[in-house]
């Protein structure tokens, strides 16, 4: 197949492309803060912590091939470790972030000793008791002293009424965030700078996520998942040590998964498992879905997949009001009394599963190649990048690298 | 062939997607007729007077001498707290609107909260000024709430009221008050919304779980002036949580022994057999019963079931007024025969009440307005808002008239007759002294005819001891 233009790997053209990407992401994250309203910044919050849950679960599932249908727990695991310490022990909200992450990373690790052993659909239902259990576990009496049982935390024992930081308009509460005396977001009592502050812990939470699964699958170790994932018993023959790789990804997934569910603790002030949808099974499948949709095993997939869902079920929201829903399809809608948001991206499923079973990012791939197609280095070849060749493509199909 | 139906499906996504993204927003708002100000005249007018029985249904508000009043010097924008409301009081609120069980369960509250604005805005209680509510979803879930409540507030919202859920209402509570923005009656019992010294702007409407939990106690032990043997079943969550604590508390001082603990998860839809099965093997002389929206089903239809099973065993059987709907009860059959309720609202679905006027009037203006099928459970809405209309008519008849200050100060001096509550109720709040709206309830009991239908039955007198 032809494409317009075609460009060397780490050509100028190519790091132009690169670097106008980057610089549309990175402005978009600003922009948000700087000029939303406190409702939008709050529906970006909810993008980002999704994004991350579903990134984390993108190292075990996209690029590993290992079916998790319980990561719910592990984010709920993030989200108890920061109520208990904050509002039981009252403890800094930022400390509880590292140790969410060994907790749940430990936790992840244990649970895949025994996935190590099994697979595909019996892996599935493994992960997917965990997910049911985790809530039941949370509210089990015995464990109420730890918890809260099923009222969850802050409660009559708590220290603080809160399970983030102490913001408020008494004296002793927080009212600013100052970094060596620079005041980023003024006064937090404010609902747009209270909007932006937990927006950046999102933001960088989702940043480190990203950072961390890039540089695990560009590595040695990326390259043994992937191996993992496309034929377990070859990747072995290679001399991958399967038990030790899975345990370490699984490990790492879990934690990365425990940091989003830190945000949205601190975020709302009080954990529940009635609370925090996220942390119950139904989180596990709301990150299933926007990774698959976004696109498994692609970096950008679950970004994507996120940003996505939250956009529609946001837009929808509304739509429990007939006279909300756009004339055009009204009648698909109208005998639905409650907003059909979830339904639609059901749909969404399986049609793109339909024709892009890799997902968005997969329907991107295949359809940007038409226009800008990057020519890999030739292999073996060492040094600097060659200089940019953008020349009119003459590419044909026999050429395509393959998908 | 691949090609075309990849073509169509992508099309048909695309269209879905489109769609989902395009606006088209409307809010409820209705201009007030003409005679508005006669209303507003009339309605704060009557302050004076008591409402002795339903027959006479004109909700009453009665003004009381601004004792407590909100520091407003604390707020954010204390200038925004004392500026004049003009032209339209936006309202905002969120509830379970989609994500399962709760919807189902919630969705009336939203109709019935509508249609008492709009009526408000057709009787023109408030005069020029207009009513403006937007309803958000949350799907029950607090991580939503937040993001809810901010685009409110970003699109000018004045005041929350009737946002559902503990955990929901947790969720907003420290913005809301930081910025001075009236939180009013939030649909949750939690003793959290007594909390006036921390939290002055956020006020509750249901009778809080404790009140709730000692009025049965106490009636229990004058069913069983010897001791009782009671069983609990809950369900396990904030609301089922703070109720059992509550009933513990009190046991010793009416004389009551707990022989058993039973709970359900509160997204757990299957019948309670083996909690019920384990509560029957205790024969307890009554059992306590905290269950959640359709569990109340259940949970009647297994003790009906373990009664059949042990025939000598006959407890009485206390459930909470969550479940006391007509809808339930209804649903529940003959297995909701003999159980103990309570309440402190008129059963807009009993024939007996056909005839009051408050009933009447509340059953056309359904009617009218399309939503006569949920008129039985949409009551609460309904009240939510005559509540949040009346503390803002009385917050336009102060000197400061209408303002965010003005309108706390008088939810917390407050006192009103709700146009569906039983002849006696009252709903009032005085600052510090009296933080909870109300607590005042008349325990039930349900019979049910050889046809099905049902009926409650006071048990006694309005129970008002627990008022401040």
């Amino acid at each position: 197949m032809k494409s317009l233009v075609s460009i060397r790997e780490g050509g100028l053209a190519n790091w132009a492309l690169r670097l106008g990407a980057a610089a549309f992401v990175i402005g978009l994250v600003f922009w948000v803060p700087t000029s939303a309203g406190a409702g939008l910044i709050s529906t970006a919050i909810e993008a980002l912590t999704l994004m991350s849950a579903a990134m984390a679960l993108n190292l075990i599932l996209g690029y590993t091939g290992q079916i998790s249908i319980g990561h719910s727990a592990f984010l709920g695991i993030g989200a108890y470790t920061t109520g208990i310490m904050v509002s039981r022990w009252g403890l800094s909200p930022w400390i509880t972030f590292p140790a969410a992450f060994v907790i749940a990373f430990v936790v992840g690790v244990i649970v895949s000793f025994p996935a190590s052993r099994i697979k595909g659909v019996y892996l599935a239902l493994v992960t997917l008791a965990l997910g049911l259990v985790f809530p039941q576990l949370l509210t089990w009496k015995k464990l109420s002293w730890l918890t809260g049982g099923g009222a969850g935390l802050p409660n009559d024992d708590s220290q603080l009424q809160t399970t983030g930081f102490n913001i408020g308009r008494k004296s002793g509460q927080m009212q600013h965030f100052e970094i060596f005396g620079w005041d980023p977001f003024g006064d937090l009592r404010r609902p747009d700078n209270k909007a932006a502050f937990w927006y950046w812990i999102a933001a960088v939470v989702a940043v480190i996520v990203y950072l961390v699964c890039r540089g695990v699958v560009k590595s040695r170790v990326g390259r043994s998942m992937v191996a993992i994932r496309d034929n377990e018993t070859a990747a072995a023959v290679m001399g991958v040590n399967l038990v030790k790789t899975k345990a370490m990804v699984f490990g790492l997934s879990a934690g990365l998964c425990a940091l989003p569910g830190c945000v949205i603790a601190i975020k709302i002030g009080s954990v529940s498992p009635e609370g925090i949808a996220s942390l119950t099974v139904k989180g596990a499948i709301t990150f299933l879905i926007v990774m698959v949709i976004g696109g498994a095993g692609s970096l950008w997939g679950p970004v994507i997949g996120a940003a996505l869902y939250v956009f529609v079920t946001e837009k929808t929201g509304e739509w429990a009001n007939d006279d909300a829903i756009p004339a055009l399809i009204r009648p698909l809608f109208a005998w639905a009394k409650v907003p059909p948001g979830d339904g639609i991206f059901a749909i969404l499923l399986i049609l793109l599963m339909f024709v892009a079973p890799r997902g968005i990012v997969g329907v991107w791939n295949q359809y940007s190649s038409r226009i800008v197609r990057v020519l890999p280095r030739p292999a073996g070849a060492v040094g600097p990048a060659p200089m940019a060749v953008a020349v009119m493509s003459t590419v044909t199909d026999s050429e395509r690298e393959p998908e | 062939m691949k090609r075309t139906r990849g073509l169509a499906a992508v099309i048909a996504a695309g269209a879905l997607l489109v769609a989902a993204c395009s606006d088209d927003k409307t809010t409820d708002s209705t201009t007030a007729p003409s005679t508005a100000d006669t209303a507003v005249e009339t309605t704060v007018a009557t302050g004076e007077t008591t409402v002795e029985t339903v027959a006479d249904t004109t909700p009453v508000t009665e003004p009381v001498a601004a004792g407590w009043v909100v520091d407003t010097d604390i707020c954010v924008d204390a200038d925004a707290a004392n500026a004049p409301i003009e032209g339209t009081v936006k309202i905002g609120s969120v509830m379970p609107l989609s994500g399962g069980a709760a919807a189902a369960a919630f969705a009336p509250v939203k109709d019935g909260y509508e249609a008492y604005i709009k009526y408000a805005n057709d009787q023109g209680l408030l005069g020029d000024v207009k009513l403006e509510v937007t309803i958000e979803d949350d799907q029950y879930n607090a991580e939503l709430t937040p993001g809810a409540v901010a685009k409110q507030i970003d699109a000018g919202v004045n005041i929350f009221s009737g946002i559902i859920g503990s955990p929901n209402n947790l969720a907003v509570r420290d913005t809301l008050n930081d910025n001075c923005i009236p939180q009013l009656a939030a649909l949750t019992g939690s003793p959290a919304w007594g909390d006036v010294a921390d939290y002055p702007w956020t006020t509750g409407q249901l009778v809080p779980y404790s009140v709730e939990s000692a009025v049965y106690a106490a009636q229990i032990a004058e069913l069983y002036p010897d001791g009782a043997k009671v069983a609990l079943f809950h369900v396990n969550n904030e609301f089922g949580q703070y109720y059992v604590d509550s009933f513990k508390d009190l046991a010793d001082e009416y004389g009551i022994e707990i022989v058993g603990e039973e709970t359900v998860e509160a997204t757990d839809s299957n019948p309670p057999t083996a909690q019920i099965t384990n509560i029957a093997a205790l024969k307890p002389d009554v059992i306590m019963a905290v269950p959640l929206g359709a569990q109340c089903i259940s949970f009647l239809n297994e003790v009906a079931n373990a009664k059949a099973a042990n025939p000598d065993w006959t407890p009485a059987t206390f459930l909470t007024n969550t479940c006391a709907s007509s809808l339930i009860l209804g649903a529940s059959g003959q297995a909701a025969n003999g159980l103990y309720t309570s309440s402190n609202l008129i059963d807009v679905v009993d024939p007996a009440n056909a005839a009051l006027p408050s009933v009447a009037e509340y059953l056309a203006y359904m009617d009218s307005v399309g939503k006569a099928s949920v008129a039985a459970t949409a009551t609460a809405g309904w009240t939510t808002a005559e509540i949040t209309v009346a503390v803002l008519i009385q917050a336009q008849a102060s000197p400061e008239g209408l303002t965010r200050a003005s309108i706390i100060n008088a939810a917390r001096n407050f006192t009103f007759t709700p146009s569906l509550g039983l002849p006696g109720v009252e709903f009032k709040m005085n600052g510090e002294d009296d933080p909870f709206l109300a607590e005042s309830l008349v325990v039930r009991q349900y019979a049910v005819a050889a046809d099905g239908s049902g009926t409650f039955t006071d048990i006694g007198k309005l129970i008002t001891d627990f008022e401040s």
